[in-house]
């Protein structure tokens, strides 16, 4: 990890209030990976802390990352032009990994936990596995990314809360819809707590014994481990993990949701 | 190139840039960053003799120019410390400074009696609530200031004592002399100025502890103030901190008197805010035609 630099390439917005951002590296940035964050800079002196976001994808000279604007922060950074530059510290965490024997893989992703669901596709396409997603959004105002989804994997389906959009529901129920015909090897969610939370609760009402793994949003200080302020609790009472530095991905047995 | 090398109650620092406690850990994850034996010492997180899980989440928030914090002393107690982290420290040739917190009188001998020798300094971090009186801090009235002074400074044969003062309080200064009338060898300021964030949807303050330390640039004016009349104070050194984001804020503090400083907050918004702070000290300086540091301390002129 270093704190670098960044020059915005690209920033537009890519559903109702949800922007890309791809920025070039001034250096060459070893570590890149799906599920890894970046915790960026909102470049004015009234906000002292970075903002983690998710690597969306990734190649030898840029970064691309998407987001939705929550607050104040997020709004400063979608106000960034072609040429700004931003102070951005990456990689950070542990990101998803497939293991070899691994060939059918669940992504499961609600709301802006699509992103890094997006990235496990870019990094591990063409490399002969077989991606079932299931993606939800609060409406279809909010779809964005379908197409590459859909490019990628071998099934797609996508939920909205409403309707509006593909089937009524949420990734979760979708999921569990298509789970004897997808048969996963590995599963990867990332969404809303509440989310994570059904799935956890549901794979164990039905023990699926697949093994899983969740990444998870805290709010942080330092983004590096260093601070305790992001911390999440270890299952069965073995203390604190920090989820900057021990996560945002955990196996989903391994900490309280 | 000036000389920045400070001494302090006998321990020579390489530079006045130490980190503050609990923004920097043990120093290891900013050590993957920039080689950490640049700076002139590391105060670690508050360590008390049992392994702490801390506050609930969230345990940030921000505000204009500010941040709160109320990560409620989570770390992994003093063994852990001692077999795991201080040997690294140590290793980066940079004054190591064990922040303590205890719930007792018992507790703060305890940890400084182990302590004793093994670091360079400790620093006292006496802002935690007193379970034997009421939950009331130690640091707030003067008697307790003193009295947990000296029998943490009794617990210390070898090793220099910092207080660190509270902001929240009648008189820092009044604080400062019990601490030094206790036995301190230095005191150091400001701790966190407690606050809140309220969450207006959900009519529910933003951090989980409702209330946290404001820390941050925001609070720089206040802890110069409070810097300048600790040092008029007391004759013992003085170590300043409170928003310090550049080489020019750590000089206001050391024109009012602070013979070093710590920078806490600004390592969240930039890794690298204490090698740049550093570096611009040297610079500044050097283009001002000052040959030494120890020449700026104290030079403030009161209109
Ligand atoms: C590992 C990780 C990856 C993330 N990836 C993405 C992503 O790819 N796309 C995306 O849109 N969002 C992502 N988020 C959430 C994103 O960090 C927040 O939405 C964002 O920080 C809000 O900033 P703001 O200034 O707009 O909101 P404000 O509410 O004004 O922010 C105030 C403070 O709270 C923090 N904060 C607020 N909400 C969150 C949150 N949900 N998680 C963590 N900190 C928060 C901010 O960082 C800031 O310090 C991720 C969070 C984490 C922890
Ligand atoms: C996340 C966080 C954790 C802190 N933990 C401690 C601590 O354990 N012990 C202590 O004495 N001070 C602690 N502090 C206070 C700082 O050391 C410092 O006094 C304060 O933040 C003011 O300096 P700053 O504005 O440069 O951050 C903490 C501050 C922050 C932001
Ligand atoms: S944000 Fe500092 S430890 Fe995770």
């Amino acid at each position: 990890m270093k704190e670098l630099r960044v020059t915005v390439a690209e920033n537009v917005p890519i559903a109702k209030n949800v922007y890309k951002m791809r920025f070039l590296l001034p250096e060459k940035t070893e570590g890149l990976a799906c599920g890894k964050f970046v915790n960026i800079s909102v470049g004015d002196g009234a906000h002292l802390l970075r903002r983690p976001i998710a690597i969306c994808g990734y190649d030898e000279t840029s970064v691309t990352i998407c987001y939705q604007l929550k607050g104040a922060g997020t709004r400063a950074m979608s106000e960034k032009k072609v040429g700004d530059t931003l102070s951005c510290v990456l990689p950070l965490g542990n990101g998803f990994v497939v293991e070899e024997q691994e060939k059918r893989i669940a992504l499961i992703g609600g709301g802006v936990g699509i992103f890094p669901m997006l990235s496990v596709l870019r990094e591990y396409a063409g490399l002969g596995k077989e991606f079932y997603s299931y993606i939800g959004f609060r409406n279809k105002d909010a779809v964005c990314m379908e197409e590459e989804f859909s490019a990628l994997s071998q099934e797609l389906h996508i939920v909205t809360d409403d309707g509006s959009f593909g089937d009524r529901g949420n990734a979760v129920s979708a999921f569990f819809a298509g789970i004897d015909a997808a048969n996963p090897d590995v599963i990867f969610a990332c969404g809303p707590t509440p989310m994570l939370r059904a799935l956890k609760t549901e794979l164990s009402a039905r023990k699926v014994n697949i093994p899983c793994y969740v990444s998870l949003e805290e709010r942080m200080g330092c983004g590096i481990g260093a601070c305790l302020v992001c911390v999440c609790k270890r299952a069965g009472g073995k203390g604190n993990a920090r989820v900057c530095k021990d996560g945002p991905v955990f196996a989903i047995g391994e900490v309280e949701i | 190139m000036a000389n920045l090398k400070v001494n302090i109650c006998g321990v020579e620092l390489k530079n006045p840039v130490i980190a503050a406690s609990g923004t920097f850990g043990f120093g290891k994850e900013f050590n993957e960053i920039y080689d950490i034996g640049v700076l002139g010492g590391v105060s670690t997180k508050g360590l008390t003799l049992e392994p702490r899980l801390g506050n609930p989440v969230p345990r940030i928030a921000e505000g204009y120019g500010v941040i709160l914090n109320a990560v409620g002393l989570q770390n992994p107690g003093l063994d852990v410390f001692l077999e795991e982290d201080l040997d690294f420290l140590k290793s980066k040739n940079t004054a190591v400074i064990a922040n303590v917190a205890g719930k007792t009188l018992d507790d703060y001998a305890g940890i400084c009696a182990r302590l004793d020798g093994k670091v360079d300094m400790v620093e006292l971090n006496i802002s935690c609530p007193n379970v034997k009186c009421g939950g009331m801090a130690f640091g707030i009235r003067p008697e307790s200031v003193k009295e947990v002074t000296s029998v943490a400074k009794s617990a210390l044969k070898r090793t220099p004592l910092i207080v660190k003062l509270s902001p929240n309080v009648e008189s820092i200064a009044v604080n400062a002399l019990a601490a030094q009338e206790g036995g301190a060898d230095c005191v150091s300021l400001i701790n966190t100025l407690t606050g809140m964030v309220i969450d207006i949807e959900r009519r529910r303050p933003l951090i989980a502890n409702n209330t946290g330390g404001v820390s941050g640039a925001g609070i720089k004016p206040i802890a110069v103030r409070m810097v300048y009349e600790v040092c008029r104070a007391v004759d013992i050194p003085v170590i300043g901190m409170g928003g310090i984001t550049c080489a020019e804020d750590a000089l206001e503090f050391i024109i009012a008197g602070a013979a070093a400083v710590q920078v806490g907050t600004a390592n969240f918004t930039d890794t690298l805010a204490m090698p740049k702070i550093i570096e611009g000290l040297s610079r500044w300086l050097d283009a001002h035609g000052v040959k030494d540091i120890n020449e700026m301390r104290g030079t403030l002129v009161l209109n």
